[in-house]
Protein backbone atom coordinates (compact mmCIF):
# COMPACT_ATOMS: atom_id res chain seq x y z
CA UNK A 1 0.00 0.00 0.00
CA UNK A 2 2.84 2.39 0.67
CA UNK A 3 5.26 1.32 -1.76
CA UNK A 4 2.39 2.01 -4.34
CA UNK A 5 1.99 5.53 -3.02
CA UNK A 6 5.43 6.24 -3.12
CA UNK A 7 5.26 4.88 -7.07
CA UNK A 8 2.45 7.46 -7.65
CA UNK A 9 4.25 10.57 -6.24
CA UNK A 10 7.67 9.28 -7.51
CA UNK A 11 9.48 12.25 -10.30
CA UNK A 12 10.81 8.94 -11.67
CA UNK A 13 7.02 7.98 -12.73
CA UNK A 14 7.36 8.71 -16.92
CA UNK A 15 4.22 10.51 -16.43
CA UNK A 16 5.61 13.63 -18.01
CA UNK A 17 5.71 15.99 -15.08
CA UNK A 18 9.00 16.72 -15.69
CA UNK A 19 8.59 19.47 -18.24
CA UNK A 20 6.09 21.32 -16.41
CA UNK A 21 7.35 24.16 -13.54
CA UNK A 22 4.16 24.10 -12.27
CA UNK A 23 4.91 28.55 -12.69
CA UNK A 24 7.94 28.96 -11.11
CA UNK A 25 9.74 29.20 -14.20
CA UNK A 26 7.80 32.34 -14.76
CA UNK A 27 7.91 33.23 -11.24
CA UNK A 28 11.50 33.63 -11.64
CA UNK A 29 11.14 35.79 -14.50
CA UNK A 30 9.05 37.93 -12.90
CA UNK A 31 11.43 37.93 -9.80
CA UNK A 32 9.04 37.00 -7.15
CA UNK A 33 11.32 33.32 -7.12
CA UNK A 34 14.96 34.24 -6.98
CA UNK A 35 16.09 32.05 -3.27
CA UNK A 36 15.28 29.40 -1.23
CA UNK A 37 12.67 31.78 0.94
CA UNK A 38 11.23 33.08 -2.21
CA UNK A 39 10.88 29.25 -3.02
CA UNK A 40 9.29 28.56 -0.08
CA UNK A 41 6.61 31.25 -0.34
CA UNK A 42 5.83 30.09 -4.09
CA UNK A 43 5.47 26.48 -3.22
CA UNK A 44 3.11 27.52 0.18
CA UNK A 45 1.00 29.35 -2.25
CA UNK A 46 0.87 27.04 -5.23
CA UNK A 47 0.34 24.15 -1.84
CA UNK A 48 -2.92 25.76 -0.66
CA UNK A 49 -4.69 26.86 -3.54
CA UNK A 50 -4.00 24.75 -7.22
CA UNK A 51 -2.59 22.08 -4.72
CA UNK A 52 -5.85 22.18 -2.01
CA UNK A 53 -7.73 22.23 -5.25
CA UNK A 54 -6.01 19.31 -7.20
CA UNK A 55 -6.15 17.17 -3.98
CA UNK A 56 -9.92 17.68 -3.61
CA UNK A 57 -10.43 16.28 -7.38
CA UNK A 58 -7.95 13.36 -7.06
CA UNK A 59 -9.60 12.21 -3.65
CA UNK A 60 -13.25 12.59 -5.49
CA UNK A 61 -11.61 11.11 -8.45
CA UNK A 62 -10.90 7.83 -6.20
CA UNK A 63 -13.98 7.93 -4.76
CA UNK A 64 -15.65 7.45 -8.13
CA UNK A 65 -13.82 5.25 -9.48
CA UNK A 66 -14.05 2.67 -6.58
CA UNK A 67 -17.48 2.75 -7.51
CA UNK A 68 -18.95 0.38 -10.71
CA UNK A 69 -21.77 2.40 -11.28
CA UNK A 70 -22.22 5.52 -12.69
CA UNK A 71 -18.48 6.14 -12.92
CA UNK A 72 -18.35 7.26 -15.81
CA UNK A 73 -20.85 10.41 -15.88
CA UNK A 74 -18.95 10.93 -12.44
CA UNK A 75 -15.97 11.50 -13.93
CA UNK A 76 -17.18 13.76 -16.61
CA UNK A 77 -18.87 15.86 -13.78
CA UNK A 78 -15.42 16.31 -12.09
CA UNK A 79 -13.51 16.63 -15.58
CA UNK A 80 -16.38 19.56 -15.93
CA UNK A 81 -15.48 20.92 -12.11
CA UNK A 82 -11.71 20.99 -12.58
CA UNK A 83 -12.59 22.97 -15.85
CA UNK A 84 -14.63 25.59 -13.82
CA UNK A 85 -11.67 25.71 -10.77
CA UNK A 86 -8.97 26.31 -14.13
CA UNK A 87 -10.00 29.07 -15.99
CA UNK A 88 -6.65 30.09 -17.60
CA UNK A 89 -5.95 28.17 -20.75
CA UNK A 90 -2.48 27.38 -20.43
CA UNK A 91 -2.94 25.90 -16.86
CA UNK A 92 -5.86 23.41 -18.52
CA UNK A 93 -3.52 22.72 -21.11
CA UNK A 94 -0.54 21.70 -18.32
CA UNK A 95 -2.98 19.52 -16.03
CA UNK A 96 -4.52 17.70 -19.51
CA UNK A 97 -1.40 17.11 -20.28
CA UNK A 98 -0.08 15.53 -17.33
CA UNK A 99 -3.15 13.48 -17.39
CA UNK A 100 -2.83 12.30 -20.56
CA UNK A 101 1.06 11.29 -19.29
CA UNK A 102 -0.29 9.74 -16.05
CA UNK A 103 -2.81 7.48 -18.52
CA UNK A 104 -0.59 6.62 -20.43
CA UNK A 105 1.97 5.04 -17.96
CA UNK A 106 -1.40 4.37 -15.07
CA UNK A 107 -2.75 2.18 -17.56
CA UNK A 108 -0.17 -0.03 -18.11
CA UNK A 109 1.02 -0.39 -14.73
CA UNK A 110 -2.39 -0.63 -12.95
CA UNK A 111 -4.84 -1.97 -15.61
CA UNK A 112 -8.45 -1.50 -14.87
CA UNK A 113 -11.42 -0.59 -16.25
CA UNK A 114 -11.67 2.48 -14.51
CA UNK A 115 -9.44 4.08 -17.05
CA UNK A 116 -11.90 3.52 -19.89
CA UNK A 117 -14.32 5.80 -18.09
CA UNK A 118 -12.36 8.82 -17.95
CA UNK A 119 -12.66 11.45 -20.51
CA UNK A 120 -10.04 11.41 -23.59
CA UNK A 121 -7.91 13.95 -22.27
CA UNK A 122 -8.53 14.23 -18.32
CA UNK A 123 -7.25 17.13 -16.20
CA UNK A 124 -4.43 15.53 -14.28
CA UNK A 125 -6.18 15.23 -10.91
CA UNK A 126 -8.69 12.92 -12.29
CA UNK A 127 -5.39 10.44 -13.81
CA UNK A 128 -4.19 10.41 -10.01
CA UNK A 129 -7.48 9.72 -8.37
CA UNK A 130 -7.64 6.88 -10.96
CA UNK A 131 -4.68 5.54 -10.75
CA UNK A 132 -4.70 5.40 -6.71
CA UNK A 133 -7.72 3.46 -6.89
CA UNK A 134 -5.87 0.86 -8.97
CA UNK A 135 -2.77 0.89 -7.09
CA UNK A 136 -5.53 -0.22 -4.31
CA UNK A 137 -5.22 3.18 -2.36
CA UNK A 138 -7.64 5.06 -1.01
CA UNK A 139 -8.94 8.71 -1.27
CA UNK A 140 -7.03 10.03 1.51
CA UNK A 141 -4.15 9.13 -0.52
CA UNK A 142 -4.86 9.87 -3.92
CA UNK A 143 -5.17 13.76 -2.01
CA UNK A 144 -1.86 13.28 -0.12
CA UNK A 145 -0.42 12.59 -3.85
CA UNK A 146 -1.70 15.27 -5.62
CA UNK A 147 -1.04 17.99 -2.92
CA UNK A 148 2.64 16.92 -2.61
CA UNK A 149 3.18 16.85 -6.12
CA UNK A 150 1.43 19.93 -6.57
CA UNK A 151 5.37 21.14 -4.58
CA UNK A 152 7.60 19.15 -6.04
CA UNK A 153 7.54 19.54 -9.72
CA UNK A 154 7.91 23.65 -8.91
CA UNK A 155 11.02 22.48 -6.53
CA UNK A 156 12.76 20.79 -8.86
CA UNK A 157 12.32 23.11 -11.74
CA UNK A 158 13.45 26.01 -9.65
CA UNK A 159 16.57 23.88 -8.50
CA UNK A 160 17.07 23.67 -11.88
CA UNK A 161 16.79 27.22 -13.37
CA UNK A 162 18.48 28.55 -10.49
CA UNK A 163 21.44 26.53 -10.04
CA UNK A 164 20.17 25.78 -6.16
CA UNK A 165 21.99 23.61 -3.85
CA UNK A 166 19.85 20.44 -4.21
CA UNK A 167 20.34 20.17 -0.41
CA UNK A 168 18.71 23.23 0.24
CA UNK A 169 15.84 22.47 -2.11
CA UNK A 170 15.57 19.24 -0.41
CA UNK A 171 15.05 20.85 2.83
CA UNK A 172 12.90 23.55 1.69
CA UNK A 173 10.59 20.76 0.70
CA UNK A 174 10.33 18.69 3.79
CA UNK A 175 10.05 21.45 6.02
CA UNK A 176 6.79 21.94 3.98
CA UNK A 177 5.86 18.13 4.51
CA UNK A 178 3.47 19.55 7.64
CA UNK A 179 1.41 21.53 5.28
CA UNK A 180 1.65 19.14 2.55
CA UNK A 181 -0.47 16.31 5.28
CA UNK A 182 -3.26 19.11 6.46
CA UNK A 183 -4.11 20.02 3.06
CA UNK A 184 -3.98 16.36 1.59
CA UNK A 185 -6.53 15.47 4.65
CA UNK A 186 -8.83 18.62 4.82
CA UNK A 187 -9.13 18.31 0.66
CA UNK A 188 -9.97 14.41 1.30
CA UNK A 189 -12.67 15.53 4.16
CA UNK A 190 -14.63 18.05 2.01
CA UNK A 191 -14.10 15.22 -1.01
CA UNK A 192 -15.95 12.78 1.98
CA UNK A 193 -18.88 15.01 1.67
CA UNK A 194 -17.85 17.40 4.79
CA UNK A 195 -19.77 20.68 5.19
CA UNK A 196 -18.24 23.69 2.89
CA UNK A 197 -17.14 26.92 5.31
CA UNK A 198 -19.43 29.44 3.85
CA UNK A 199 -22.39 26.75 2.78
CA UNK A 200 -24.36 24.35 3.71
CA UNK A 201 -24.36 22.20 0.59
CA UNK A 202 -21.70 19.38 0.47
CA UNK A 203 -20.71 17.13 -2.40
CA UNK A 204 -18.91 17.93 -5.40
CA UNK A 205 -19.76 21.04 -6.20
CA UNK A 206 -18.54 21.96 -3.16
CA UNK A 207 -15.04 20.62 -3.31
CA UNK A 208 -12.02 22.70 -2.74
CA UNK A 209 -11.70 25.79 -5.12
CA UNK A 210 -8.68 27.66 -3.72
CA UNK A 211 -7.25 30.46 -6.34
CA UNK A 212 -4.24 32.17 -6.66
CA UNK A 213 -5.29 34.90 -9.79
CA UNK A 214 -1.24 35.59 -9.52
CA UNK A 215 -0.75 31.95 -10.69
CA UNK A 216 -3.10 32.16 -13.54
CA UNK A 217 -1.25 35.66 -14.94
CA UNK A 218 1.66 33.89 -14.71
CA UNK A 219 0.92 30.87 -16.54
CA UNK A 220 -0.85 32.55 -19.22
CA UNK A 221 2.48 35.29 -19.33
CA UNK A 222 4.65 32.13 -19.99
CA UNK A 223 2.78 30.82 -22.27
CA UNK A 224 3.16 33.44 -24.90
CA UNK A 225 6.75 33.29 -24.10
CA UNK A 226 8.98 31.12 -27.02
CA UNK A 227 12.26 31.07 -24.81
CA UNK A 228 10.63 29.17 -22.06
CA UNK A 229 12.78 25.95 -20.64
CA UNK A 230 9.43 23.90 -19.44
CA UNK A 231 5.92 23.59 -20.72
CA UNK A 232 4.21 25.44 -17.75
CA UNK B 1 -28.24 38.97 13.09
CA UNK B 2 -29.45 37.68 9.69
CA UNK B 3 -30.32 39.62 7.03
CA UNK B 4 -32.37 38.56 3.49
CA UNK B 5 -33.23 40.00 0.79
CA UNK B 6 -35.49 38.95 -2.10
CA UNK B 7 -36.03 40.17 -5.44
CA UNK B 8 -37.82 38.66 -8.14
CA UNK B 9 -37.33 39.94 -12.00
CA UNK B 10 -40.01 39.13 -14.92
CA UNK B 11 -40.86 40.34 -17.90
CA UNK B 12 -44.04 42.30 -18.24
CA UNK B 13 -45.49 44.17 -20.81
CA UNK B 14 -43.80 45.56 -23.95
CA UNK B 15 -40.78 44.25 -22.91
CA UNK B 16 -40.39 46.27 -19.17
CA UNK B 17 -38.73 44.47 -16.73
CA UNK B 18 -41.60 43.94 -13.34
CA UNK B 19 -40.89 43.39 -9.85
CA UNK B 20 -43.17 41.26 -8.60
CA UNK B 21 -41.27 40.50 -5.13
CA UNK B 22 -39.58 43.03 -3.78
CA UNK B 23 -38.61 42.63 0.31
CA UNK B 24 -35.57 42.78 2.79
CA UNK B 25 -35.47 42.22 6.71
CA UNK B 26 -32.55 42.76 8.61
CA UNK B 27 -29.80 44.87 8.38
CA UNK B 28 -30.60 45.87 4.71
CA UNK B 29 -33.24 47.61 2.68
CA UNK B 30 -34.14 47.04 -0.78
CA UNK B 31 -35.25 49.93 -2.98
CA UNK B 32 -36.88 50.17 -6.49
CA UNK B 33 -34.42 52.65 -8.06
CA UNK B 34 -35.08 52.05 -12.07
CA UNK B 35 -37.22 50.21 -14.25
CA UNK B 36 -34.94 46.91 -13.59
CA UNK B 37 -32.89 48.78 -11.10
CA UNK B 38 -32.68 48.07 -7.46
CA UNK B 39 -30.14 49.32 -4.71
CA UNK B 40 -29.59 47.89 -1.49
CA UNK B 41 -29.19 50.10 1.71
CA UNK B 42 -27.09 49.67 4.58
CA UNK B 43 -29.94 50.32 7.60
CA UNK B 44 -26.76 49.90 10.68
CA UNK B 45 -23.12 49.90 10.41
CA UNK B 46 -21.85 47.07 9.57
CA UNK B 47 -21.97 44.32 8.56
CA UNK B 48 -20.31 42.67 11.96
CA UNK B 49 -18.47 39.78 12.61
CA UNK B 50 -20.77 36.81 12.67
CA UNK B 51 -23.46 39.15 10.99
CA UNK B 52 -25.30 36.87 7.93
CA UNK B 53 -26.88 37.74 5.13
CA UNK B 54 -28.14 36.08 1.51
CA UNK B 55 -29.30 38.07 -1.53
CA UNK B 56 -31.93 36.13 -3.70
CA UNK B 57 -32.31 37.08 -6.89
CA UNK B 58 -34.74 35.44 -9.84
CA UNK B 59 -34.21 36.88 -13.07
CA UNK B 60 -37.18 34.80 -15.42
CA UNK B 61 -36.53 34.76 -19.10
CA UNK B 62 -36.81 38.16 -20.86
CA UNK B 63 -36.51 40.39 -17.80
CA UNK B 64 -33.30 42.11 -16.86
CA UNK B 65 -32.00 43.18 -13.31
CA UNK B 66 -29.06 45.61 -12.14
CA UNK B 67 -28.24 45.65 -8.32
CA UNK B 68 -26.48 48.41 -6.76
CA UNK B 69 -25.53 49.20 -3.67
CA UNK B 70 -25.55 52.89 -1.99
CA UNK B 71 -22.28 52.97 -0.27
CA UNK B 72 -18.86 50.70 0.47
CA UNK B 73 -19.99 47.93 3.00
CA UNK B 74 -17.48 48.53 6.36
CA UNK B 75 -16.95 44.91 7.54
CA UNK B 76 -16.48 45.46 11.18
CA UNK B 77 -14.98 42.61 13.88
CA UNK B 78 -17.49 41.62 16.89
CA UNK B 79 -16.33 42.57 20.44
CA UNK B 80 -13.89 39.72 21.45
CA UNK B 81 -12.80 36.76 19.16
CA UNK B 82 -14.69 37.65 16.09
CA UNK B 83 -16.82 35.12 14.16
CA UNK B 84 -16.52 36.06 10.05
CA UNK B 85 -19.56 37.76 8.38
CA UNK B 86 -20.63 36.11 5.47
CA UNK B 87 -22.97 37.33 3.06
CA UNK B 88 -24.60 34.76 0.12
CA UNK B 89 -25.72 36.15 -3.26
CA UNK B 90 -27.78 33.16 -4.83
CA UNK B 91 -28.89 34.10 -8.64
CA UNK B 92 -31.15 32.11 -10.56
CA UNK B 93 -30.88 33.58 -13.63
CA UNK B 94 -32.88 33.32 -17.39
CA UNK B 95 -32.59 36.43 -18.36
CA UNK B 96 -30.30 39.31 -17.67
CA UNK B 97 -28.31 40.21 -14.27
CA UNK B 98 -25.88 43.35 -13.59
CA UNK B 99 -25.02 42.85 -10.25
CA UNK B 100 -22.45 45.55 -9.12
CA UNK B 101 -21.85 46.20 -5.27
CA UNK B 102 -19.78 49.31 -3.67
CA UNK B 103 -16.21 47.99 -2.32
CA UNK B 104 -16.49 46.13 0.66
CA UNK B 105 -13.74 47.29 2.62
CA UNK B 106 -12.51 44.66 5.54
CA UNK B 107 -10.89 46.20 8.68
CA UNK B 108 -8.33 45.62 10.91
CA UNK B 109 -9.64 42.29 12.51
CA UNK B 110 -12.77 41.00 10.81
CA UNK B 111 -13.19 38.35 8.20
CA UNK B 112 -15.80 38.68 5.73
CA UNK B 113 -16.92 35.69 3.34
CA UNK B 114 -18.63 36.65 0.28
CA UNK B 115 -20.07 33.84 -1.63
CA UNK B 116 -22.07 34.46 -5.63
CA UNK B 117 -23.81 31.48 -6.30
CA UNK B 118 -25.35 31.77 -10.21
CA UNK B 119 -27.46 29.20 -11.39
CA UNK B 120 -27.99 30.45 -15.74
CA UNK B 121 -30.21 28.86 -18.19
CA UNK B 122 -28.31 28.24 -21.29
CA UNK B 123 -28.84 31.88 -22.62
CA UNK B 124 -29.21 34.01 -19.88
CA UNK B 125 -26.75 36.73 -19.30
CA UNK B 126 -24.67 37.88 -16.32
CA UNK B 127 -22.29 40.50 -15.38
CA UNK B 128 -21.10 40.50 -11.49
CA UNK B 129 -18.09 42.86 -10.06
CA UNK B 130 -16.68 42.54 -6.83
CA UNK B 131 -14.45 45.18 -5.03
CA UNK B 132 -12.87 44.73 -2.03
CA UNK B 133 -10.33 46.59 0.01
CA UNK B 134 -8.71 45.40 3.14
CA UNK B 135 -8.05 47.96 5.76
CA UNK B 136 -9.20 51.76 5.95
CA UNK B 137 -6.84 53.90 5.36
CA UNK B 138 -3.47 53.59 7.12
CA UNK B 139 -5.50 51.09 8.74
CA UNK B 140 -4.10 46.95 9.12
CA UNK B 141 -5.86 44.81 6.35
CA UNK B 142 -8.95 42.42 7.41
CA UNK B 143 -9.37 39.03 6.11
CA UNK B 144 -11.30 38.53 2.97
CA UNK B 145 -13.08 35.07 1.51
CA UNK B 146 -14.48 35.21 -1.57
CA UNK B 147 -16.15 31.92 -3.67
CA UNK B 148 -17.65 32.69 -7.15
CA UNK B 149 -19.81 29.77 -8.74
CA UNK B 150 -21.15 30.22 -11.52
CA UNK B 151 -23.19 27.52 -13.61
CA UNK B 152 -24.86 27.45 -16.93
CA UNK B 153 -27.26 24.95 -17.67
CA UNK B 154 -26.66 22.47 -14.84
CA UNK B 155 -22.61 22.63 -15.66
CA UNK B 156 -19.98 24.50 -13.75
CA UNK B 157 -18.40 27.35 -15.91
CA UNK B 158 -16.46 28.77 -12.85
CA UNK B 159 -15.60 28.23 -9.66
CA UNK B 160 -12.95 29.69 -7.61
CA UNK B 161 -12.27 30.90 -4.20
CA UNK B 162 -9.87 33.74 -3.15
CA UNK B 163 -8.72 34.26 0.14
CA UNK B 164 -7.09 37.25 0.92
CA UNK B 165 -5.67 39.25 4.34
CA UNK B 166 -3.55 38.21 7.06
CA UNK B 167 -4.22 34.05 8.02
CA UNK B 168 -5.42 33.81 3.98
CA UNK B 169 -2.96 30.67 3.31
CA UNK B 170 -1.75 32.05 -0.50
CA UNK B 171 -1.48 36.01 0.69
CA UNK B 172 1.87 36.01 0.77
CA UNK B 173 4.83 38.77 0.36
CA UNK B 174 5.73 40.03 -1.96
CA UNK B 175 2.49 39.40 -3.25
CA UNK B 176 0.01 40.27 -1.14
CA UNK B 177 -2.61 42.99 -2.49
CA UNK B 178 -4.73 45.07 -0.03
CA UNK B 179 -6.96 45.81 -3.13
CA UNK B 180 -8.86 43.51 -5.26
CA UNK B 181 -11.40 43.56 -8.48
CA UNK B 182 -12.96 40.69 -10.26
CA UNK B 183 -15.66 40.47 -12.98
CA UNK B 184 -17.05 37.50 -14.26
CA UNK B 185 -19.23 37.45 -17.11
CA UNK B 186 -21.15 35.19 -18.80
CA UNK B 187 -23.19 35.72 -22.39
CA UNK B 188 -20.26 37.41 -24.51
CA UNK B 189 -16.75 35.81 -25.38
CA UNK B 190 -13.60 37.60 -24.90
CA UNK B 191 -9.98 36.16 -25.55
CA UNK B 192 -7.61 36.02 -23.12
CA UNK B 193 -6.06 39.17 -22.46
CA UNK B 194 -2.94 40.01 -19.51
CA UNK B 195 -1.74 43.03 -17.88
CA UNK B 196 0.11 44.78 -14.77
CA UNK B 197 -1.09 42.52 -11.91
CA UNK B 198 -4.15 41.88 -14.10
CA UNK B 199 -5.15 38.91 -16.39
CA UNK B 200 -8.38 37.80 -17.98
CA UNK B 201 -9.23 34.38 -19.01
CA UNK B 202 -11.58 33.11 -21.15
CA UNK B 203 -14.96 31.07 -20.11
CA UNK B 204 -17.17 29.55 -22.60
CA UNK B 205 -19.39 32.27 -23.88
CA UNK B 206 -18.46 34.48 -21.06
CA UNK B 207 -14.50 35.96 -19.46
CA UNK B 208 -13.21 36.40 -16.00
CA UNK B 209 -11.04 39.68 -15.18
CA UNK B 210 -9.08 40.08 -12.08
CA UNK B 211 -6.74 42.70 -11.07
CA UNK B 212 -5.39 43.40 -7.59
CA UNK B 213 -2.61 46.10 -6.57
CA UNK B 214 -2.19 48.00 -2.93
CA UNK B 215 -5.07 50.69 -3.40
CA UNK B 216 -8.84 49.98 -5.10
CA UNK B 217 -8.68 52.94 -7.20
CA UNK B 218 -6.21 52.12 -9.82
CA UNK B 219 -6.66 48.74 -9.59
CA UNK B 220 -10.38 49.20 -10.92
CA UNK B 221 -8.73 51.24 -13.42
CA UNK B 222 -6.58 48.27 -14.57
CA UNK B 223 -9.94 46.06 -14.37
CA UNK B 224 -11.37 48.36 -16.62
CA UNK B 225 -8.96 48.21 -19.28
CA UNK B 226 -9.96 44.64 -19.59
CA UNK B 227 -13.55 44.80 -19.67
CA UNK B 228 -13.25 47.32 -22.47
CA UNK B 229 -15.03 45.26 -25.11
CA UNK B 230 -17.82 43.69 -22.51
CA UNK B 231 -21.44 44.75 -22.97
CA UNK B 232 -21.41 45.70 -19.09
CA UNK B 233 -25.00 47.23 -18.62
CA UNK B 234 -25.49 50.72 -17.05
CA UNK B 235 -27.44 51.12 -13.75
CA UNK B 236 -30.58 53.16 -14.94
Amino acid sequence: MTAALLTLADSRLPAGGHTHSGGVEQAIAAGIVHDPRSLEVFLRRRLTTAGSTAAGLAAAACRAAGRDEPRRASLARLDAEADARTPSPALRQASRQQGRGLVRVGRRAWPTAAWDDLPPHPHHPLALGVAAAAAGLGPADAAQAAAYLSITGSATAAQRLLAMDPITVATVTARLAAEVDAVGAGADQAAAGGPAPTDGEPGPAWLPAGTDPLLDLLAEVHADRDDRYFAS
Amino acid sequence: MRTLVEVVARAGPGGRTVLPVVRASGQLAVRRTGPSTVHLVATAFGPLGGDDAEVRLVVEAGARLAVRTVAAAVVLPARGESPPSVQRVRAEVAGSLDLRAEPTVVTRGAHHHALLHAQLDDDAELTATEQVQLGRVGEEPGRWTGTTRVERAGTPLLHTTVGLGPGAPAWLPPVAPRAYASTVHAGAALARATGEDAVRLPLERGWVATAWGDRLAPTLGRLALLEGAAPVEEAQ
